[in-house]
């Protein structure tokens, strides 16, 4: 199907209020909804599938994908990213039936260097259009979330944390280690305050 | 338009406020970035050289100023001041974070009636009861994770690390690292 899109250029959306295209790079079908390109302004990997959606996933408005070059992100059948921002520099795969509500961030990198020295030198790199600022970010970590799992709005998951299968994140928490199978986690930083009956 | 490919010095989606100076190489990009922007004061927002930021709102009253000093990296914060914020040199303030200088609405009911009725529209000649303002502070070298707030009246020392989803509603000392909410010190001495 997506093989059709491309054959007649539509990567246009009719229904856009921003004047941008779909990436060709990004994997998608007639299944999806996509709402707006605006989406993909930060969108520079150069990998060959850096977004691949499933089927019947959905990008709202307000969603974000600020990827690096090297950046490969998967959304599950039937998931919905309701004004997500997606920060990749590695990997980011998120699992089918995933609820990810209104500004909730998932960054698998810092970008910025913790050391004040490092920083600097990042920021005069980047701030100059050189590219070697790349090569003086943090090592990203990439992310992993299950299938079945509701993050709440505002949450941030950082890098490196896996969110078990089923699980749900409350509202405003900020995910720093992962998070089990069926589980509810919550706070900042987030911590598991009950489990949740698995299905049979 | 992709914001990489926009001019060097700018904003890459219209024309810059005539209040607004923008350093050498420096750099606003985002649809929305003056939509709330009602300064009238003769410098509403300076960037030093080499700044840049993506997608940040600066919501601006009429009285409101925002400084921002050179080499800093902001990426879709909101900015709400209507008296000051200042920000110095090699600052980065990451996704989702909110600095504001102002309560926006009084604290004492009888006056927060008079401002639900001041803001109701049709009613531009009314005037608003006053609200706290206190200006905002952040020094060199402070990083701000994403999605922190930061409260008014706060003063963020040089190299201070606040990390992710932190709300800031006192003084943090220079190279301090702080998180939570509200956010506490972790540690007194970030790595140089």
């Amino acid at each position: 199907m997506n093989g059709d899109l491309r054959l007649y250029g539509c990567r246009r959306l009719a229904h856009d209020w921003y004047d941008g295209v779909i990436p060709d790079n990004v994997i998608f079908d007639s299944s999806n909804f996509i709402e707006t390109s605006y989406s993909f302004r930060l969108f520079r990997s150069r990998m060959e599938q850096a977004l691949t959606l499933g089927r019947s996933a959905a990008i709202y408005a307000n969603t974000m994908f600020d990827l690096g070059p090297k950046a490969c992100v998967e959304v599950g059948a039937f998931s919905m990213l309701n004004g997500a921002a997606i920060i990749c520099d590695e990997a980011i795969h998120i699992g089918d039936y995933g609820l990810i509500s209104w500004n909730v961030l998932l960054m698998d990198n810092y970008r910025a260097p913790r050391s004040i020295v490092k920083r600097r030198a990042y920021l005069d790199a980047m701030l100059s259009d050189d590219h070697s600022a790349l090569d003086l970010q943090e090592c990203p970590r990439p992310i992993t979330v299950g299938a079945n799992v509701w993050i709440g709005h505002d949450s941030v998951v950082l890098p490196g944390v896996s969110i078990g299968t089923g699980s749900i994140v409350g509202a405003r928490s900020v995910v720093s280690v992962s998070i089990p199978d069926f589980a509810i986690a919550v706070g900042n930083p987030a911590r598991v305050i009950r489990y949740l009956e698995a299905p049979r | 338009m992709s914001s990489r490919d926009g001019p060097t010095a700018g904003w890459t989606d219209g024309d810059l406020p005539a209040n607004a100076r923008l350093g050498h190489g420096s750099r606003i990009s985002g649809p929305d970035a003056f939509k709330r922007f009602f300064s009238k004061r003769d410098v509403a927002l300076s960037l030093g050289d080499l700044s840049r930021t993506d997608g940040v709102k600066f919501a601006i009253g009429p009285q409101g100023r925002v400084a921002i000093g050179h080499h800093c990296y902001l990426n879709d914060c909101i900015l709400l001041a209507e008296q000051e914020i200042s920000i110095g040199n090699y600052v980065m303030i990451g996704w989702n974070t909110t600095v504001s200088d102002s309560d926006f609405h009084p604290i004492a009911p009888a006056d927060r009636i008079a401002d639900a009725i001041a803001l109701a529209p049709f009613a531009e000649d009314r005037v608003r009861p006053k609200a706290l303002c206190q200006p905002v502070l952040i020094g060199d070298n402070v990083f701000i994770g994403p999605a922190c707030t930061i409260l008014k009246g706060v003063t963020i020392g040089d190299g201070a690390y606040v990390e992710a989803g932190s709300v800031i509603t006192r003084n943090v000392p220079a190279n301090a690292h702080v998180k939570g909410n509200p956010a506490v010190i972790v540690s007194v001495d970030m790595m140089k």
